[in-house]
Order: C-alpha cells, then structure tokens, then sequence
C-alpha cells in the first residue's frame, strides 16, 4: 500500500535525514518507527502524508505516486486518505473541540448533516461530548490528545499517521492513547507511528517494528 | 484598527461638520452689516441712520435688526433674535418660524435645546431674564421649534423687538446691527467704503469678510486635523508594513496544520480571505459607527475641542449636526479595507505555497 523507493531526504544546509531509504508497508499494518529524535521517523511519516517531497526516489501510497502530485492534489490526496497525529497535537488554541475536529471537512463542502453524524460519532467514542464547545486551549493535555486523535479520524482516513503522540502524555494517558490504537487497528486501517516511548515497544498487536539510525533502517522486525 | 477608523472618521465627521455649519451661517447673510463702536467696544445703533444709508447709491435695502447674546451659562450664551412682524425677515429659517407661530409682545419662540435647558433650570412656561440693570424680566415660551434643519440656530430664541431691547438694555429707536443690501454685488467694497466714510465708529463687515474670517478662524485648526490625519495613517501603514513583511509564528504554524491536515493553497487563502472580510467590514462599520455617535450625538468630548478650543469659533455655537460627505466615507474605505485585505492575504499566500512540512517545523 505504502512504497518508499530509495528515497533520500536533504534538508537545507547539506542535513541528510534519509538516505536510500527503501520500504513497503502492508495495507492494515500496525507499524512503529523507533529511533532516536533526528533518525529520520517523522521524515518518514511527512513524506508518506505528502508534507514535504523527498530529494531523490519515490514514495507511492495506494498506487499513487505522492512525491510527484503538485501541492494541490497532495493536499486532496491528504484529506481523502490520511490522518494525522502530531507530537504537540497541534490544535488550532481559539478554536473550540468541535470546530477542530471538523476542520479537516470544511474544504469538502460536506452537507451539515452528514458533519454533524460524523462529529457526535467521534464524541462519543472519545468522551469529549460535554467538552465541544470548549476552546481547546481549555482542555488537559489527555483531552487535547483525544481532540487530536478525532480530528484524524473524521474524514475516515485509510491510513493513520502519529508522530511521537504520548510525547507530552503521563504514562496513565499514554495506555489509555494504546488502547484507542488497538481500537483503530481492529478497524483495519494502516497506522504507522513514529515513536521512540517504551510503552510501545512490546505490545502484541504490533505488526512491525522498524528501527532508524542516521536516516536508515537498521532493523526491520516483522 | 477600528480604532484608527474611529479616529480618522471623527476628523472627518468633526471637520465637515463645522463647515458645514460655517457655510450655512453665512449662506443668509446681507451683503454688509454695520455695527455701531462705541470708545472701541461694540455698542448699539441708532434705527435712524438707515434712513441716511437707503440714500447711499447703490444700496437696494436696509434695515436695523436686533441680533445678540445673552449669557445663560458660563459655557453656554442664548441668541435673541427681536422682531417685527409687520417687518419683511431675510432669514428663510426665522421668516418660516413666525409664519407657523403668532408671536405676541412679552411670549418667546424657544429652539428645543433652548427649552431644555430652561427645564432643567425649572422653568417650563417661562423664563426670567435678568435685565442690565440687575431687575427680572419674565417672558412666557410661546411655542418651541425644532433646529435638526438649522443647527446654528441651536440656541435661538425669537421675541419681540420690544422685549428684546427690554433684556438687552436698549433704547427705543437702537438695534445691534443694520443688515444692508447692495444692487450689484460687485459693488459691495465700494459701499462698504462709503459706510466706514460716513461713520467712522461704525465696523463694517462685508458677507465675504465674514466668510474669510470664518475660514481662516477654521483652517487654522485644519492644521492640527492634518497633523492627526497623517500620525493616523502613518500608524495604520507602520501595521500594514509589519503585517506584510511576514507572518507571526503561531500564524505560519495554523496554515502548515490546515495544509497538513489537507486543506489546499486556496482553502487557506479562502478561509484568509473570509477572515480579512470580516475584519476589514467589521472594523470599518463599527469605527465609522462610533465615530458617528460620538461627533454627532456626544458631541465629541476631547477631541472636538481641537476645532472648538478657539474662542471665535466657540461663541459661533457649533451644534456638530449630523452632516456626512460621501467622499470622505469612501476614501477611508478604499484607503483601509483593500489595503488590510493585501497585508493578510499576501503573506498567507507566502507562507501557503511552501511545504506543510516546512512551515511547521
């Protein structure tokens, strides 16, 4: 589903964040990217989201070769198919909970209803439904999390995509992000997180471990 | 920038206003009026010598009027206007007033705020005034009239000539001004020449000596306008030159994580644009709404005193009624909102085009 074909990253100044990077990742797959901070793992998961565009190879995600779509069609591609958890949730702070969670539809033009359907799902299932009218800047950082991980699933993404997302959560709240994974993974979606927190080390309903060093695999373990 | 808005469209509000009221002041006046000195104070005219001036070629009417101040306030003087019904009155304003109401010896026609503020002193039916020589004069308020069309006459009142010389300390046959008319227009200097020749303690003052003095007394504060006017813009383009050299970091990181989260270049600008709008009309409407109640209906405190501070234009009574010039409301526009929406689309657009990626990190 996923395909990286030598691809090398070069930031700004000679950085090289990847390099040769070649990878394939299985519809359904629950993946993690471990490594050390500047290893290369959210280089990974930008490139497969169409966030930035390799220096050298080809990344392909459901047939599509992504790191040759103009910006306008990444951005479609982007909203149509992937969601994405970021390390500081990076929720928009004067916004309220409802408002962030619908923003990635409001471009799609979808009828009320059918935002207010998906929204009062998502509610639910996450346990912020007294919190939607609150400013996220208002919420705990769990909370924050939960709003984050709705935002990502609204468009009912095929793919699913966390940087680093128990970074800034205590241990209780990073079980309780694991078992909101688990759930995902149960609904066969493709998830690769890109992590380096231990909790995520040794857990059963992972498919695969992958392991960076200096922007390469050094570990591949299925 | 609702508050650079109020700013400059209070200038504009305060300064049309004025002069609008300036031009309408002197839109009815004679073409000379001659006022009597006495030892080089203003004093009072004999009725007399209009006879004498009618001789004078050149000179189509004239006639002796009583027009003057009296003192109700420290910060406030009543204008009393005497008539003669019997008499033809120049003034469309005052002509109309005794046309509608039958003035009667020892009654008085009140402008509303006149009335007003004789309520508030409790006097409802009628009013003391205090003669030169310290006695009372008890006149009844006939009717009261409306000055919303005429806002000079804010403090008029109209009253009989005989009442009127009675407050006023006058004698019989004497007026404080001979409205004079010419012919041929042209001819006015000439005329008002004469009239300083044949009386040589009387001040003469042509329509358009008046007019001047009204404008320069007004330019001279149009200066101070200018000044405000242009530390206003300066700071209103000091905002739009910060806001178009670059975006603050809270504002790139909200564009990378709507185009990260799949918004397209034009969703982002979209939503720009939408947000420019509402601001932009917001602010404009909003500004140009207070500005309009706080010339016209507060009177502008604070500010309107750097048109009003100059004791000429103070005893002129401006009322600062509602008067709008198109024009001005029109270039405050185009000066503020295009400009606005320029410095929050174009660094939008900037910031919009590079990789999500890059804007967030």
């Amino acid at each position: 589903m996923i395909r990286l074909e030598g691809v090398t990253k070069e930031y700004a100044g000679g950085v090289y964040a990847l390099r040769e990077i070649d990878l394939e990742l299985r519809e359904g797959e629950l993946v993690v990217l471990k490594g050390v901070s500047g290893s290369g793992k959210s280089t990974i998961l930008s490139l497969i989201a169409g966030l930035s565009k390799p220096s050298k190879g080809r990344v392909v995600v459901d047939g599509k070769e992504i790191s040759r779509l103009p910006d306008h069609f990444c951005a479609t591609f982007r909203r149509d198919n992937i969601g994405i958890i970021f390390q500081k949730y990076n929720l928009i702070a004067d916004l309220s909970v409802a408002e962030n969670i619908l923003l990635p539809l409001y471009p799609a033009n979808l009828p009320k209803g059918e935002l207010q359907k998906r929204l009062k799902q998502l509610l639910e299932t996450f346990h912020i439904e007294d919190k939607q009218e609150s400013l996220v800047k208002s919420l705990s950082g769990g909370q924050q999390q939960r709003v984050a991980i709705a935002r990502a699933k609204i468009n009912h993404p095929k793919i699913i995509l966390a940087d680093e997302p128990t970074a800034n959560l205590d241990e209780k709240l990073s079980r309780e992000f694991i078992e909101i994974l688990k759930n995902l993974k149960s609904q066969n979606r493709t998830i690769i997180i890109a992590t380096h927190d231990p909790l995520f080390f040794d857990l059963d309903f992972v498919d695969r471990y992958i392991t960076l060093q200096h922007g390469k695999i050094v570990d591949d373990n299925t | 920038m609702m508050l650079l808005i109020w700013l400059v469209m209070t200038l504009f509000f305060l300064s049309s206003s004025i002069s609008y009221e300036l031009t309408t002041k002197t839109e009815h006046m004679p073409d000379i009026i001659l006022t009597q000195t006495k030892a080089g104070r203003e004093g009072f005219v004999d009725e007399k010598i209009v006879d004498h001036i009618l001789e004078i070629e050149g000179v189509s009417r004239a006639y002796a009027y009583i027009k003057a101040p009296y003192q109700f306030k420290e910060d406030i003087s009543f204008t009393i206007f005497g008539v003669d019904p019997f008499e033809e009155i120049d003034d469309p304003f005052i002509a109309h007033l005794l046309e509608r109401y039958n003035l009667e010896s020892g009654s008085m026609l009140v402008s509303h705020d006149v009335k007003e503020l004789m309520k508030k002193a409790y006097y409802t039916k009628e009013f003391n005034f205090i003669r030169p020589d310290g006695s009372l004069k008890r006149v009844q308020i006939a009717k009261e009239f409306d000055t919303k069309n005429a806002p000079h006459y804010r403090w008029l009142i109209v009253m009989s000539k005989e009442d009127a010389r009675d407050i006023l300390g006058l004698a019989g046959s004497e007026a404080t001004n001979i409205a004079i008319d010419v012919a041929n227009k042209l001819e006015t200097p000439l005329i008002a020449a004469k009239l300083k020749e044949y009386y040589p303690n009387a001040k003469v003052v042509t329509k358009k000596e008046q007019k001047l003095l009204y404008e320069q007394s007004f330019n001279f504060y149009s200066g101070t306008f200018l000044i405000l006017f242009s530390i206003t813009l300066l700071t209103f383009f000091i905002i739009i030159y910060d806001r178009l050299s670059g975006m603050s970091s809270e504002e790139r990181r909200e564009i990378g994580i709507l185009k990260a989260i799949g918004w397209r270049i034009e969703d982002v600008l979209g939503a720009k644009f939408y947000e420019a709008f509402f601001i932009a009309v917001f602010s404009y409407i909003a500004g140009v709404s207070i500005a309009y109640l706080y010339v016209f209906y507060l009177k502008a405190p604070l500010l309107g005193n750097i048109f009003l501070h100059d004791a000429f234009l103070q005893t002129q009574q401006f009322s600062l009624a509602p008067h709008i010039e198109f024009f001005y409301l029109f270039l405050v526009f185009l000066l503020v909102v295009p400009l606005y929406f320029a410095a929050v689309i174009i660094p939008a657009w900037r910031v919009a085009t590079l990789d999500a990626d890059e804007v967030m990190r």
